[in-house]
């Protein structure tokens, strides 16, 4: 029925070119990249994407949720995720990690009788550590990271080479990151305050860890990353490359571009489209809408695109709006070959 | 094809949602309490729903958290400025930008025992830390503010918009978990075992208070004991006006001329957090009026918006490339093949997500085709909401 795709044929979003494509082969550099951005941007799509690409360069990774929303266990289709890490993909392993668990793996770490230390956290114990300092979650969180960053097989490789974690949004992230340092400041001596020392070495090693913003380019989300990347900057943490999703791309070439934008009249296209079936005028009428609503979209895109890197110094790489029917594991992974082609 | 097996009642109930609008909410309801996800739009529906009920002759004030910048201007408010501003150009309506931790602070001086109490409480690191962060405080501050506000007598409606927080549900637990806080259920715990032992012990049975001890204190090191002791201390005869207080705010949430308003983007992450607040609202027992799906793709008209996918791809591969209106005319086609598959994934999560759940009401917004910013393109989401456009 397609057998006119000789001569057109629609191009998806994803096989678009990346029109514009900035150096990002060191995106997957770092061996941790804490994804953050504001809410709803798509902070876990890029995690998941990133998880994949680097999974494709022959590391072993870890993708890491820290929220329990069970985000990722959706994205993949698999079993809910939990505290122990299993290999959702061949060589990508999954994780959610929740406080309690930090907690108790971290006492039985410490103090052995991992069944006891669970029970002690099922009681109040983490609400009492954690109002009393609520950074202490956080010092936590990032505690089984920085374990799992240096944990090494028995041949002393590294076990993981690359853990990507899906990490709270913007609004969260500064006390998040700033936690070890304010638990060594409420919490003076015992091994929570050693532990939070050797967290706030790793937060500032930028070959060890780089925080990954996700944005959008749209008003809100560009205002927030520009305040973000300053603040962070200025905590001393190394950002990667700003990753903007879903980018609307131009429908076609620059010439038919500017067909668009001069207007084509409803009684052309319905001139055009006469025989097709199409030929009704609330077609036309819709169709016409259609174009300007692209065309109006890709202009408030550029101007947002124009405010993030006046805001920002740090290069931004684009990742296609991807106009699929679903939005699963399928589409992620196209996200990923898209990463995959800049970082070769 | 989701309706094929069984599923007549849910979608019927959806259906039923679908045919009622926000209309006599805005007309009718005294409190709007607008939540829902991070950057979904709560701010702008707050706004928008305000706009209307001022509109309707109502005297009006929103509460906003975190508007865009333009959005902020055209209200008439500025970032330093937490005091109710009229709106300019719009009658009977005010606006009020609303700081959280300047909201706690008042609270700690309204029920303070003494000037330097609350010197000695806002001084403490503690206080500075725990405003900040402990879960449902800023949702729970809003929710304070509205009740000032009614007990003003000023307003026939009011419309509170609520902060992105990482779990939407936090503020109908804050009032309590404050209390417990403030009441220092943990410190007393903490400070003196004897105390807690009976209630700890019927909790985690067969671990003793002196365990417990052990392992909190292993956990948090020596946390700066001082500090905490102050705060407590600082607190002490405060709890029960705090507590008074919050029930009375629950109580105001929960009459029936009150109305949550659930907002959602279309995407399922969002919608999942939706259903999943809806639950939780009929569990306290809370007046849900129903749900915003914002920012969703609008099916296009026409055939265009009717015939099979296929059909579509068969006319635009039909067209001559080389032409350039032909070739123009191919590319609209595959926006609105675009525009369907969007529509089609938006309207499944969307079944998906209230499956089972039947929201009172059910209403679509338009993505627009820019920000929302000014007082137009308010009015033009406030038509969509209250059914003067349907979308
Ligand atoms: N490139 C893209 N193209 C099209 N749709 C996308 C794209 N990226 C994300 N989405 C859609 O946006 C939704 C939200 O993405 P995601 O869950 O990754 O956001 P998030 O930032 O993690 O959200 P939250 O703040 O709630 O954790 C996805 O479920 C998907 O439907
Ligand atoms: N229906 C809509 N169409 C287009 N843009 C919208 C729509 N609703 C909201 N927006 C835009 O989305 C952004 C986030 O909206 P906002 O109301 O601030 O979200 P929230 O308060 O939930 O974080 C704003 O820039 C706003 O202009
Ligand atoms: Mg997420
Ligand atoms: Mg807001």
């Amino acid at each position: 029925m397609t057998t006119g795709a000789r001569h057109w044929r629609p191009h998806l979003a994803a096989e678009r070119k990346v029109t514009h494509l900035v150096d990002a082969r060191t995106l997957l550099d770092p061996r941790v990249l804490l994804v953050t951005g504001k809410g709803g941007v798509g902070k876990s799509t890029a995690a998941a994407a990133l998880a994949i690409a680097s999974v494709r360069t022959g590391r072993r990774t870890c993708l890491v949720e820290v929220e329990g929303r069970q985000t990722m266990r959706a994205l993949f289709n698999t079993e809910p995720w939990d505290f122990d890490e299993r290999e959702v993909r061949q060589d990508l392993f999954g994780l959610s990690i929740d406080p309690e668990a930090s907690l108790a793996e971290y006492l039985a770490m410490f103090y052995g009788a991992r069944r006891l230390s669970r029970l002690v956290v099922n009681s109040t114990a983490v609400e009492f550590a954690t109002t009393a300092a609520p950074g202490i979650k956080d010092v936590l969180l990032i505690g089984k990271v920085k374990e799992m960053e240096r944990r090494r097989d028995p041949d002393g490789r590294f076990v993981y080479d690359m853990i990507v974690v899906d990490a709270p949004p913007t609004g969260r992230i500064l006390n998040f990151l700033r936690a070890p340092e304010a638990t060594t400041e409420l919490v003076r001596v015992g091994p929570i305050r050693e532990q939070a020392q050797s967290l706030i070495d790793l937060l500032l090693d930028p070959n060890r860890l780089r925080l990954q913003l996700v944005t959008l380019l749209e008003e809100m989300p560009v205002a927030e990353t520009a305040e973000s990347a300053q603040a962070l900057t200025e905590l001393g943490v190394q950002l990667n490359p700003i990753i903007a999703n879903r980018v609307l791309r131009p429908q076609a070439d620059a010439a038919t571009m500017k067909v668009l934008a001069d207007g084509i009249a409803a009684d052309t296209l319905q001139t055009v489209l006469a025989g097709s079936g199409f030929d009704d005028p609330a077609s036309a009428h819709a169709l016409r809408h259609l174009g300007e609503q692209h065309l109006r979209r890709l202009g408030l895109q550029d101007e947002m695109r124009a405010a993030l890197h006046e805001g920002v110094d740090v290069p931004v790489f684009e990742l296609p709006y991807l106009a699929t029917r679903s939005f699963a594991e399928n589409e992620v992974s196209l996200l990923a070959d898209v990463i995959s082609a800049a970082v070769s | 094809m989701s309706d094929a097996n069984g599923g007549g009642a849910v979608v019927s109930g959806l259906v039923q949602a679908r045919s009622r609008s926000l209309d006599d909410v805005v007309a009718r309801r005294h409190v709007i309490v607008c939540t829902g996800a991070g950057g979904v739009g709560k701010t702008t529906t707050a706004a928008a729903l305000a706009i209307e009920a001022a509109r309707r002759g109502r005297r009006t004030i929103v509460l906003t958290i975190d508007p865009a910048r333009r959005l902020a201007q055209s209200l008439g408010l500025s970032r330093l400025d937490t005091a109710p501003r009229p709106v300019p150009g719009v009658d009977g309506l005010d606006a009020m930008m609303l700081d959280m931790k300047r909201t706690f602070d008042e609270i700690v001086e309204r029920h303070a025992t003494s000037p330097d109490r609350v010197q000695r409480i806002l001084d403490n690191r503690f206080y500075q830390q725990l405003s900040a962060s402990l879960a449902g405080t800023q949702e729970y501050m809003a929710m304070e503010k509205l009740y000032d506000l009614d007990q003003t007598g000023r307003y026939d409606c009011i419309v509170i918009d609520t902060p992105p927080t990482r779990n939407a549900l936090d503020f109908l637990d804050a009032p309590k978990r404050l209390t417990d806080f403030l009441e220092g259920r943990f410190l007393k715990m903490f400070l003196s075992p004897g105390i807690a032992a009976g209630r700890f012990a019927t909790r985690a049975v067969g671990v003793g208070t002196g365990l417990f001890m052990r392992a909190a204190s292993r956990v948090t090191g020596a946390v700066v004991l001082d500090d905490l002791a102050e705060f407590f201390q600082s607190f002490e005869g405060m709890y029960e006006g705090f507590k008074q207080r919050a029930q009375a705010v629950y109580h105001l949430l929960q009459r029936p001329d009150s109305a949550f308003v659930v907002v959602s983007s279309p995407e399922p992450p969002s919608l999942r957090e939706a259903s999943y607040f809806l639950r939780r609202l009929a569990r306290d027992g809370m007046p849900t009026a129903g749900v915003v799906v914002n920012r969703v793709t609008v099916a296009p008209g026409g055939h265009v918006g009717a015939a099979p996918t296929a059909e579509l791809m068969e006319a635009a591969a039909a067209l001559n490339p080389d032409d350039d209106i032909e070739r123009a005319t191919a590319v609209l086609l595959e926006l609105a093949i675009e525009a369907r598959a969007i529509v089609g994934r938006q309207q499944q999560a969307i079944e998906a997500a209230f499956h089972g759940l039947t929201p009172p009401r059910l209403v679509e917004v338009p993505l627009a085709g820019g920000d929302v910013h000014d007082v137009d393109g308010l009015r033009w989401i406030a038509d969509h909401l209250t059914g003067a456009t349907a979308a």
